[in-house]
């Protein structure tokens, strides 16, 4: 015990030392602040989307009270992927995505990717949150705090003596580690405890799952401390090796491996649906309108009592002429999805061979800020959509007025995230990693 | 100071450091990562041209493909601009991936600039893009930190510094020699870089008869030149005044730490937090409240239209708007068309104005970071910036509103004026040759006047950071101690 208290002290007696673990806690809290702003500024929008839905309808059925058709061609409905409190630890894809989607029963395509207002530098410079902290300047705490603690003591002179007066020079330096090691991990646990107050977040599975991977990230970059400094170079040597892996493993591999995903994944079939879209309802203005609605009962078979109005313009005619726009894209919509599962799936893949890349895949899984939970959300938009022309469909064939229904009952509706949890999955790339760092450190160690 | 002497310094610290086999690792290594940063951005650069020109041609056969038809309908079926990636992003990817692409242009509507490469991308790309410019601006100033730390620091330690001092070497011709032995070095590595920068912009047809690509090229290769001759001079002034090469080490890593990472990621966090962009949402209806305000078309029963209405009637002494000489509703949609897009542009400037408060920390900070300063020119330069975005947007807009008042001018001029409403069926048309005649959206890019405007501050800045560095070296120079 007495041994650990004083490598305590000598680990903190440094000033560089007190400097970066202050920073880094510092750094920690801006981070939980900058996350929960963002969590802040969903809810004021979900709150304004509200009040403004109201008197949305209330406008329209004023206006357009006997013309149920016209009203539906202006009126929104609001879907919204309520963020789980935990984006606010990892923001992942949620600022490049809208969380808050208002979409008409006219062709999906045409709204499905309608960007929210942002400004592209905030996008390229990245969030400041807590994921970053633990992903980007955890590690380098770790270098500071352990790249010379077996050279300083080889620097000063004290290693021989303790290499005489302990009995196992291995445990020596475990120990050494170990307690810097506590050290970062209360100041991980403080952080969470802080982001727990500030968020509000729940002590669920999710929650633990993240601490419990940022523990284990942690360790992965203790056991790669632990291999180079096994080497027994100069503290210079270490600084300067430590800080090249941690520039190739969190900017140029991640960067390279980016460069590849691009080029080898274009994505032209984005573009493709979009003008197949477009062409899938406007020529329908020129073309045959049985055949357009003739088509459209295909998709409907419950609609055809509603027969064939093809005298000028008619509503019938007219949603059937937007629903063209998804239906007769749906060839290029297909191609699309599978072009991103594709890169989704080759991301994966790649970065569980790499730490920190596997580290922020996870975290804005279990945040419910991937990519892919994403798409989840936009399909689940698809199926609102599709609930709200059903419902609407038989009303307007039927010229109904407007005030005959319950506005009221179309608040808007939420989303809830689906969150899989593959713990296997989720753990084995960061326990490998360790392991293999601890493998190579062994031949070292042998020579100590 | 003598000029024999600072030379002396130079080529002395350029044999010295390139003597070890480490250094020609280093270099392999960066060479090898320029080469593969180059053709991933040639690639890419010509894969996304390739993808959004053609789909240009598309969007336009299929408009031209249209029959006769009543140019309302045209004013919706719309088309589409694709924003084309300037030849110069091959070296500076800047903000392209966070950058929508396609923007769909109709009647009514301001439509989202949609399908950025970030939207497609896991957060795999927050890590950051291998591109050229980032190979200078991130690793090159490593790879001179590594080469320079231990430039005077270890003279001092071994004492050679002593002897060099005693024997009429004066600090100015040290930390002069030094630093330009260094630059010399980064030469070694910006060459390459500017060689193929060089190479590609001769391969590539430039889109328009004169885009000052050279120019253009021309500033960014003198901000990388006084960017590094700073990064060499501080490498040398943070090793004179450490007692030992590992601290100039370390404090070299800690002012690119702190100047790459957490500095330019902090000044925009700070923008964001301190300017928040509206939502969607408020934006959209604070521009519908004022259109209901100024005067909604669609109400029939609109003060704003119903006064318009009298007005047009008592000019041309007519009692029905189906007698004008025009048709009267493709006049409504002008109108209507001209107040909204008028309020949309008001808004939008606003809403620009935000973005740019959020910037301007970002800019400013450029000042007390060069680092920013020469990210900032490099992206604005290129072509890859906000303003070259914005400038796309606007551009997109203006034709979007040309093509809506063109359609609009067709129907009051061709459609009769006993056609009150709808645009459906086949009898109240206008031919087809009028849609080839309204010429496709052709994207050019933003004008060198406005990058260097927009550059203004950063290249102002990277000037005063190359002022400052002499009156540094000159400062410490008279400061500095041998022991």
């Amino acid at each position: 015990m007495m041994l650990y208290k004083l490598f305590l002290q000598q680990c903190i007696r440094s000033k560089e030392v007190w400097i970066s673990l202050v920073l880094i806690t510092l750094l920690g809290i801006v981070g939980i602040v900058i996350g929960n702003k963002h969590l802040e500024r969903q809810q004021d929008t979900i709150a304004e989307v509200k009040t403004y839905q109201e008197r949305h309808f209330d406008r329209q059925v004023s206006l357009h009270n006997d013309d149920l058709g016209l009203l539906l061609y202006y009126a929104n409905f609001a879907h919204i992927n309520n963020l789980n409190p935990l984006a606010g630890l990892s923001i992942g894809q949620s600022d490049v995505h809208p969380t808050v989607k208002r979409i008409t029963i006219k062709t999906f395509e045409a709204q499905k990717y309608d960007t929210d207002l942002v400004n592209p530098m905030n996008l390229q410079s990245g969030n400041l949150d807590l994921s970053f902290v633990i992903i980007y300047l955890f590690p380098l705490l770790v270098i500071v705090l352990t790249f010379n603690a077996v050279s300083e003591e080889t620097e000063t002179g004290t290693w021989r003596l303790v290499a005489i007066q302990s009995k196992s020079k291995l445990r020596f330096i475990i120990s050494k580690l170990l307690i810097r090691l506590m050290l970062l991990y209360v100041i991980l646990i403080f952080l969470f405890f802080v982001a727990k107050l500030v968020l509000n977040l729940s002590l669920d599975i999710h929650f633990f799952w993240i601490l419990g991977l940022s523990i284990l990230y942690i360790l992965f970059w203790f056991t790669v401390s632990f291999f180079i400094i096994s080497f027994k170079k100069s503290s210079g040597f270490n600084a300067l090796l430590l800080l090249s892996v941690w520039l190739v493993l969190l900017i140029l591999v991640p960067a390279g491996i980016n460069a590849y995903v691009t080029a080898k994944y274009p994505v032209p079939e984005a573009l493709s649906t979009a003008i197949a879209q477009r062409d899938g309802y406007h020529v329908k203005w020129d073309t045959d309108k049985r055949a357009t609605i003739e088509k459209f009962y295909q998709h409907y078979p419950q609609f055809k009592k509603y027969g064939y109005p093809t005298d000028g313009f008619n509503w019938l005619w007219y949603y059937a002429m937007q629903q063209m726009g998804d239906d007769d894209s749906e060839k290029e919509q297909n191609a699309f999805s599978e072009k991103i599962r594709l890169r989704e799936n080759k991301s994966v893949q790649i970065a569980s061979v790499i730490p920190n890349m596997h580290l922020q895949l996870t975290f804005n899984q279990l945040a419910g800020t991937s990519m892919s939970q994403q798409l989840e959300y936009l399909n689940a938009t698809d199926e609102f959509h599709e609930k709200l022309r059903l419902f609407f469909y038989p009303k307007i064939f039927e010229g109904q007025l407007a005030n005959t229904m319950d506005w009221s009952q179309f608040v808007p509706e939420y989303y809830k995230t689906k969150i899989t949890l593959k713990p296997i999955k989720t753990i084995i790339p960061l326990i490998i990693a360790s392991i293999v760092m601890i493998i190579l450190s062994i031949p070292m160690i042998k020579r100590l | 100071m003598q000029w024999a002497n600072i030379r002396l310094f130079a080529v002395h610290f350029w044999r010295n450091a390139t003597a070890p086999k480490s250094f020609y690792l280093l270099f392999l290594i960066f060479i090898l990562l320029t080469a593969y940063s180059a053709v991933s951005g040639i690639k890419n650069h010509n894969t996304q041209n390739n993808i959004r020109q053609e789909h240009q041609v598309k969007a336009r056969q299929s408009w031209e493909a249209n029959p006769d038809k009543h140019p309302h309908r045209m004013a919706h079926f719309g088309t589409f601009a694709f924003r084309i990636h300037p030849t110069l992003g091959i070296f500076d990817y800047g903000l392209e991936s966070f950058t929508g692409s396609t923007v769909f242009l109709e009647a009514h509507r301001q439509n989202s600039v949609n399908f950025s490469e970030a939207t497609f991308s896991t957060g795999m790309l927050r890590f950051g893009e291998l591109s050229l410019a980032l190979l200078l601006q991130l690793v090159l100033p490593l790879v001179l930190f590594f080469t320079g730390f231990s430039s005077v620091a270890k003279d001092k330690q071994n004492g050679t510094l002593k002897i060099l001092l005693s024997q009429g070497a004066t600090w100015k011709e040290i930390l002069f020699g030094k630093s330009i032995g260094l630059f010399a070095i980064s030469l070694l590595f910006f060459i390459p870089i500017l060689l193929v920068v060089i190479i590609t912009l001769l391969l590539f047809e430039p889109s328009e008869l004169n885009d000052f690509r050279w120019l253009r090229l021309f500033i960014i290769g003198i901000s990388y030149l006084i960017f590094l001759f700073m990064i060499s001079s501080i490498t040398v002034i943070v090793s004179a005044i450490s007692n030992a090469p590992k601290n100039a080490l370390l404090r070299l890593l800690g002012i690119w730490l702190l100047l790459v990472i957490l500095l330019p990621k902090s000044a925009q966090a700070m923008g964001n937090y301190w300017f928040p962009t509206p939502s969607k949402l408020a934006f959209q209806s604070a521009i519908e409240k004022e259109v209901i305000q100024k005067g909604d078309s669609h109400n029939p029963n609109d003060p704003h239209y119903n006064h318009l209405r009298d007005s047009v009637l008592t000019v041309h002494n007519v009692s029905k708007v189906t007698d004008l000489p025009f048709n009267y509703s493709g006049f409504v949609m002008r109108e209507g068309e001209k107040i909204t897009a008028t309020l949309y542009r008001k808004h939008q400037a606003k809403l620009v104005n935000i973005y740019k408060n959020q910037n301007d920390i970002t800019r400013f900070s450029s000042f007390v970071n060069p680092f920013t300063a020469i990210k900032l020119i490099s992206m604005t330069m290129s072509g890859t910036d906000f303003s070259s975005y914005m400038d796309f947007q606007d551009k997109a807009d203006d034709y979007r509103y040309q093509l809506a008042q063109t359609m609009n001018e067709l129907q009051m001029e061709y459609i009769s004026p006993k056609k009150e409403s709808g645009s459906e069926g086949k009898s109240h048309v206008v031919e087809h040759e009028h849609w080839e005649d309204f010429q496709d959206f052709r994207h050019k890019p933003i004008a060198f006047t406005s990058s260097v405007k927009e550059a203004f501050p950063a290249l102002l800045s990277i000037l005063f950071w190359a002022v400052g560095t002499i009156f540094l070296i000159l400062f410490i120079s008279k400061r500095a101690k041998a022991i």
